[in-house]
């Protein structure tokens, strides 16, 4: 009996290094991001589509995830607040939904950081920050861009050909914005995006794991999250652990029910299936790959969009169109003759995915 | 909404670019694989090589001895146990050299420098290719296999150090059994999937140098099932009824598997061929009877299927590298021939337990690893003690139920 007790022993240590949900902390975070509370004000930023950066007496900042979002203020004394968000598109505009009128821009005007000042009494605000049309369904371009990791110092010549094409309402990431995901790479990350003419909406990659917990959230909002532009619904949700942890599983069945009746692109870093099986840079069972591709055909997903393979694949998972792009700058896969790259897809929100257009960066491929 | 999912088309600015097809893929998959084959045979004749010629096959390994150390720098174990670790954990075999066995302590380091060029050529590759589709499955492959051997070089030197043989002779040979079945229970731990109990069935025939072996497992909690097949054929080793120094083999093993995932609406189907391989490391000196390394390298093809209603979906191609490595020792003690213990890592990612996981920046690539405990308390009866820790976590126990018929290859317990 003595080799099954050993034999007991060593199984047990082996079963104790096992990790089943490497996400799920982070994923419990995203609850708290859009949601800070202070002596005299509460914020709440709904569905947590924008991170608090920094709040005061006289100062509210805020980081966008969405085109559009609304917040509730419930100042608990009157107080003279400056609003300043940061990654908006540059038309959008600050209601004041319970007084219906739009709020005067204090600067920024045509620009993605703007602020507003707010007169707050004792009470709830309601306000919401949206560009004019994108509550209305229509047709609209947008660009995906992932994986710039150690090409941020080259990221401008990125930004200058995305800043020169016509029309789009807003970059879309698919992850990997750097190398180690420390602050001082987010803060490099948030100073080079200063140049570009559109907002950023992203998710997180493994290479923002590099510090635990991740401080990416405090930075960029939540890994899982969804918005609805133009009649048109985006998921995006955190994959940087080759795997979904099962809360966002919940939160993306809700998700899915949302959007079944909509045109729904879906994004995230780490693909579920690699399609060169062999290399296995998808998610690490899979199993669970093929249960969240059922998911999302069953749901009419009309797109899936990854990072995290530093090239350009178009295939389909699941009977959906499926589009790889990790052209930001990060080591390139060699001998695909791609190189640096973004993707600009034209959407209807009655008719789908109408255009899909790789733009090249680098001029030598 | 898919109202026009199959009408987008893909335009690329500047000159005219080729996306990737299945094609290119596929030629990039076959090469991959036979690249991975020629490493795996490479390195097994390295191994092969190195080992001492066995021409008598019906010694009597119970007699065998130890060959008398040359100068040993001490009789303490210890003191070679201290050595083994520092400078060992540098400089593999240190161990056995300061015990007087350098032959084998020079074998040790050799498959420390290979196993060491391995994990840093295969490493180097993935990074200096950007992870490419060409090379991707060949450099993972190296660097598996190169993981492996400078942990076996690093555990054999303890193994051979702490070891005093204790009858682990006496274990082998070890031709293997005519017939062998296992029925046991297995528990999933797998956050995505509402399964958790398994019954786990497989029958192995063996018939000269043909194994024959369907299993499956059952969970009683849902709907899920898994059949597996296997069909392999001995090139090299033992077949039932033989007589033999070693315990080394060369299989190849073609693969056929069914998973249905009825819940979650989807089932898998594939068909794989590895090559799977023994190196028992009592050729490298008799201080290490009783220890191998074993190492397995393949390719399987998946189809993925979709069962939504009202949908009527294409079918996903899905394709995987397999590469094994597993180090293990026979059993001593109150065990009978056939018992071992073994730690393994194993590269696939396609069932239940699925690929390693990590909170931190390297997730996916990994497989699992494992532990198994192979226990015949009498000629015919034993129990498999089994535990996986991938993306789940499979723990387990099965009765191993074997062709007692031993005797007559002359070996009765």
């Amino acid at each position: 009996m003595s080799h099954l007790r050993s034999g007991f022993l060593w199984l047990s240590l082996l079963l104790a290094l096992g990790c089943t949900r490497p996400a799920e902390e982070r994923t419990r975070r995203d609850l708290d991001v859009g949601h800070v509370r202070s002596s005299a004000l509460d914020v709440d930023v709904a569905s947590g589509l924008a991170a608090v950066r920094a709040l005061s007496h006289e100062k509210l900042t805020l980081w966008l995830s969405a085109p559009s979002i609304d917040l509730s203020l419930v100042a608990h004394e009157a107080l003279q607040l400056e609003l300043s968000i940061e990654n908006a598109m540059p038309t959008v505009e600050l209601s004041d939904l319970d007084a219906g009128q739009t709020l005067p821009v204090l600067s920024g005007a045509n620009s993605t950081k703007k602020s507003f000042q707010l007169t707050l009494t004792p009470g709830t605000r309601h306000l919401r920050l949206a560009a004019p049309g994108t509550a209305e369904k229509g047709r609209f371009r947008f660009a995906l861009l992932s994986d710039v990791q150690e090409g941020i110092d080259r990221i401008q010549d990125v930004y200058r050909v995305i800043n020169a094409q016509s029309n789009l309402d807003f970059l879309l990431g698919a992850g990997d914005l750097t190398d180690e995901g420390e602050d001082d790479e987010l803060a490099h990350f948030q100073h080079e995006l200063a140049t570009l003419d559109v907002p950023y909406y992203t998710t997180l990659g493994n290479h923002e794991l590099g510090e635990r917990p991740p401080p990416y959230q405090q930075w960029f909002g939540r890994g899982n999250f969804q918005f609805l532009h133009r009649g048109v619904y985006f998921t995006l949700l955190d994959s940087a652990s080759a795997t979904i942890d099962p809360l966002a599983e919940n939160w993306l069945d809700t998700w899915l029910a949302n959007a079944k009746a909509s045109v729904h692109i879906v994004a995230m870093h780490i693909p579920p299936l690699d399609p060169v099986g062999t290399r296995n840079a998808a998610f690490a069972s899979r199993g669970e790959a093929a249960a969240l591709l059922a998911k999302l055909a069953e749901a009419a997903v009309d797109l899936t969009l990854y990072g995290h393979i530093h090239s350009y694949y178009s295939f389909k998972n699941a009977g959906i169109p499926a589009v790889i792009s990790g052209g930001g700058g990060a080591t390139p896969e060699q001998a695909d003759d791609i190189g640096r790259h973004f993707v600009v897809f034209e959407v209807d929100a009655s008719r789908g995915i109408i255009s899909t257009e790789v733009v090249r960066v680098d001029q030598e491929h | 909404m898919r109202a026009t999912r199959g009408s987008h088309h893909v335009v690329l600015r500047g000159r005219r670019w080729n996306a990737p097809t299945a094609v290119r893929a596929s030629v990039a998959r076959v090469r991959a694989v036979a690249v991975s084959i020629l490493l795996s045979v490479l390195s097994h004749s390295l191994c092969v090589a190195a080992a001492e010629p066995s021409t008598k096959p019906t010694t009597n390994v119970a007699n065998a001895t130890a060959s008398p150390p040359a100068a040993p720098l001490t009789r303490d174990r210890r003191v070679a146990l201290g050595a083994a670790i520092v400078p060992g954990v540098a400089l593999h075999g240190a161990g056995h050299y300061t015990l007087g066995h350098k032959k084998t302590a020079i074998a040790l380091l050799i498959g420390e420098g290979v196993g060491l060029a391995l994990t840093l050529g295969g490493y180097a590759t993935l990074r200096a290719s950007g992870n490419s589709r060409n090379l991707a499955g060949p450099a993972v492959a190296a660097t598996v296999f190169g993981a492996g051997l400078l942990l076996a070089s690093f555990g054999a030197d303890l193994y051979g150090t702490l070891a005093n043989d204790g009858g682990a002779v006496e274990l082998m040979p070890r031709a293997p059994a005519r017939f062998e079945s296992e029925f046991g229970y297995r528990y999933v731990a797998d956050p995505h999937f509402n399964y958790g109990h398994f019954i786990v069935e497989s029958l192995t025939l063996r018939q000269g140098h043909f194994r024959f072996t369907p299993g499956a497992w059952f969970a009683t909690n849902s709907t899920n099932v898994r059949y597996r097949v296997e069909a392999a054929y001995r090139f090299l080793g033992l077949t039932p009824g033989d007589l033999g120094k070693h315990d080394d083999h060369v299989d190849l093993v073609l693969g056929g598997m069914h998973q249905r995932y009825v819940d979650e609406h989807f089932q898998r189907s594939g068909l794989e061929f590895t090559l799977d391989t023994r190196f028992d490391f009592a050729h490298l000196g008799a201080t290490l009877r009783g220890s191998f390394i074993d190492l397995a390298l393949g390719y399987g093809v998946a189809k993925v299927s979709y069962d939504i209603a009202g949908l009527t979906l294409p079918a996903d191609t899905d394709d995987l590298l397999l590469a094994k490595v597993g180090l293990g020792v026979a059993l001593r003690g109150r065990a009978h021939r056939g018992s071992e213990a073994r730690l393994y890592y194993d590269h696939r990612h396609d069932d239940y337990a699925g690929g390693f996981l990590t909170p931190g920046r390297i997730s996916g690539v990994f497989g699992k690893f494992g532990a198994d405990l192979r226990w015949f308390f009498t000629p015919r009866l034993g129990v498999l003690l089994d535990a996986q820790v991938g993306s789940a976590m499979v723990g387990g126990l099965s009765l191993l139920l074997r062709d007692g018929n031993l005797s007559a290859q002359g070996l009765s317990p």
